[in-house]
């Protein structure tokens, strides 16, 4: 199985950069057998990033009205994300657009997983939120492990 | 629609971030009354965390404004630091920074021309839509988008946000070798770039047109990318670009926390790639020109709905030009050349996909930044934007309120403002009164 690991942010919006927290948390951590990238720019390029695996999982803060530090955990292969998720990030097209947009070419990976951590602030130069901090640990566990049970 | 004595069209963006942007159209009697745009403006906020960092960081910390255009961002910083300090990064160091700027061009072109602005045009919804009916297209603009992305991997050392910017120059220089690997890929997307050309020109345009003053960089005798040390316009206007502020007056206005950018004493003016084309099409690469031609292309865009033509011709110029610039590559010696500002202001200002990017920074001795300015794209042309909505509406105030919105929303993708990124998820809110 072919699987990577994308966290998606921006660097200096708060709590946005969980996303990328979460991948250099795993970046050194399976052994070049998972790709894990960092995608600062816009979602649409999801799409080839995650382009030869059968398994993506993509981390992103929300911005939903969940309480901060709320951890969801959505199999985006069996249907689009939830609306209250779909608008929810700072990044251009979105990643529930790109997630469609795969979807419609058939390039979504067989199994694409998103985890979405609700972010309590994302003003610009504002430091990593405890909450997010914290959710971001927990994210890395269990991305841990769905990924050592399957392989 | 009814006898509307009052009319209101409002959209409102998602919370994408709150607040991020709306639009807004009060019409009396079928009178357009008021047109007010709405745009959130991350620069503001980055220029005050700005303060107090040292002039080297401003590259990286920009670049985080737009995840769309961070080449921009970071050479209008590079550019202003260098000014400052007397230094002018040339031949080679600039020609692999003019590169770079190629891949964000096509990245960025491409993203908006296929998945934000055809679209409208073709009266799908979405890009999704467009992937369903015709993916043949949405498979040939990722393709191009990603050989952008490629020209910024190996160029800027990652596909977005480039770590290998600095003042002065580049931490490590591509081999001719690495720079030859892009060369496949450049001309099935030199290629793929003139059927861009070819499909948007056989668009349906509305019988539309806007006379605005048009305001470009001026980079001396190629068509200005990575740098520009002059501004020019259609009327006449010819100056240095570290005296934007003597001909460039921002107005905060109610409606927005964006600040309204005017010519002092002319009023509203317009940045990017019509601009551009219209004040240097002449410069254009020759197959960039001759796409032009083949579709006919007036000299002067003046119908906004139009510009997805430009977009596209530019596409082909960023693709040439990126071809051009490698097979003339040879590694400079040394990866970057010293800077060491003084105390004092410096100004940069580079082309944008969407336009003018103007930076200004002042200084302490010590290399700090004490004040930071950012003047993008979408605040110069934002009133520009308002007054073709209100020209739209007035002229279509008879169509259906759902109608008129998507005409609204396409006449604000004519500018592929920042906004645009939230296309496709607004809410209409109609009031009657």
């Amino acid at each position: 199985m072919t699987c990577c690991v994308i966290g998606v942010g921006n660097e200096f919006r708060g709590d946005d950069a969980v996303g990328l927290v979460v991948a250099r948390t795993l970046a050194d951590d399976f052994d070049g057998a998972v790709r894990v990238l960092e995608c600062e720019g816009e979602p649409v390029s999801l799409i080839t990033a995650w382009e030869g695996c059968d398994r993506a999982i993509v981390v992103d803060a929300t911005q939903s009205g969940a309480a901060p530090g709320t951890i969801r955990r959505i199999a985006a292969h069996a249907g689009p994300l939830p609306a209250s998720l779909s608008g929810s990030s700072t990044h251009l097209l979105g990643i529930a657009d790109a997630i469609e947009l795969a979807r419609a070419l058939g390039r979504l990976p067989a199994r694409t997983i998103v985890y979405g951590i609700e972010g309590a602030s994302f003003a610009a130069g504002d430091e990593l939120s405890e909450s997010a901090a914290a959710a971001a640990e927990r994210v890395a566990v269990a991305i841990r492990r769905e990924l050592e049970v399957e392989r | 629609m009814s006898e509307t004595r009052t009319r209101t069209v409002r959209t409102d963006y998602l919370a994408r971030v709150e607040g991020e942007g709306g639009m807004l159209v009060k019409m009396r009697g079928g009178r357009v009354t008021d047109v007010q745009l709405r745009i959130y403006e991350p620069p503001r906020f980055f220029e005050a965390f700005l303060r107090g960092r040292q002039f080297t960081e401003a590259p990286d910390i920009t670049a985080r404004i737009c995840g769309i255009c961070p080449v921009a961002y970071q050479m209008s910083s590079c550019l202003a630091m260098e000014s400052l300090a007397g230094v002018d990064v040339g031949g080679q160091l600039r020609a692999l920074r003019r590169l770079l700027y190629c891949g964000e061009w096509i990245e960025s072109h491409t993203l908006h021309v296929y998945m934000l602005h055809a679209p409208d045009f073709l009266g799908l919804s979405s890009a999704v839509e467009l992937a369903q009916t015709s993916p043949d297209l949405v498979e040939r603009a990722l393709r191009l988008k990603k050989i952008g992305n490629d020209v910024m991997r190996v160029v800027g050392g990652r596909e977005v946000h480039p770590i290998n910017v600095r003042v002065g120059g580049w931490y490590s220089v591509p081999s001719k070798a690495q720079l030859q690997g892009l060369v496949p890929d450049l001309e099935w997307a030199l290629e793929a770039s003139r059927e861009t050309v070819r499909l948007v020109a056989g668009l349906d345009f509305p019988d539309f047109e806007q006379d605005v003053e048009l305001v470009a960089l001026d980079a001396g005798g190629e068509y200005p990318i990575e740098r520009g040390t002059r501004l020019v316009s259609s009327r006449g206007l010819d100056f240095p670009i570290d005296e934007f502020f003597d001909h460039v007056v921002e107005e905060h206005v109610a409606h927005s926390n964006a600040l309204h950018a005017l010519l002092r004493a002319r009023g509203p003016y317009l940045v990017g790639p019509c601009a551009r084309h219209a004040l240097h099409g002449g410069l254009l690469s020759p197959q960039a020109r001759a796409a032009g031609e083949d579709v006919g292309l007036e000299p002067v865009v003046r119908n906004p709905f139009r510009s997805i033509v430009v977009r596209a011709v530019e596409l082909v110029h960023a693709c040439e030009e990126a071809l051009r610039l490698i097979a003339a590559y040879e590694p400079p010696a040394e990866p970057a050349l010293e800077v060491v500002p003084p105390a004092g202001i410096g100004h940069g200002a580079s082309e944008a996909p969407r336009g003018v990017l103007y930076h200004r920074y002042r200084l302490a001795d010590d290399g700090a930044i004490l004040d930071a300015k950012i003047v993008p794209p979408t605040s110069q042309n934002q009133r520009s934007i308002e007054d073709d909505l209100f020209a739209f509406v007035t002229r279509n105030a008879d169509l259906p309120d759902d109608e008129l919105r998507l005409r609204c929303e396409q006449a604000i993708r004519n500018y592929d403002p920042c906004i645009s990124c939230a296309t496709h998820f607004l809410t209409l809110e109609v009031e009657r009164s």
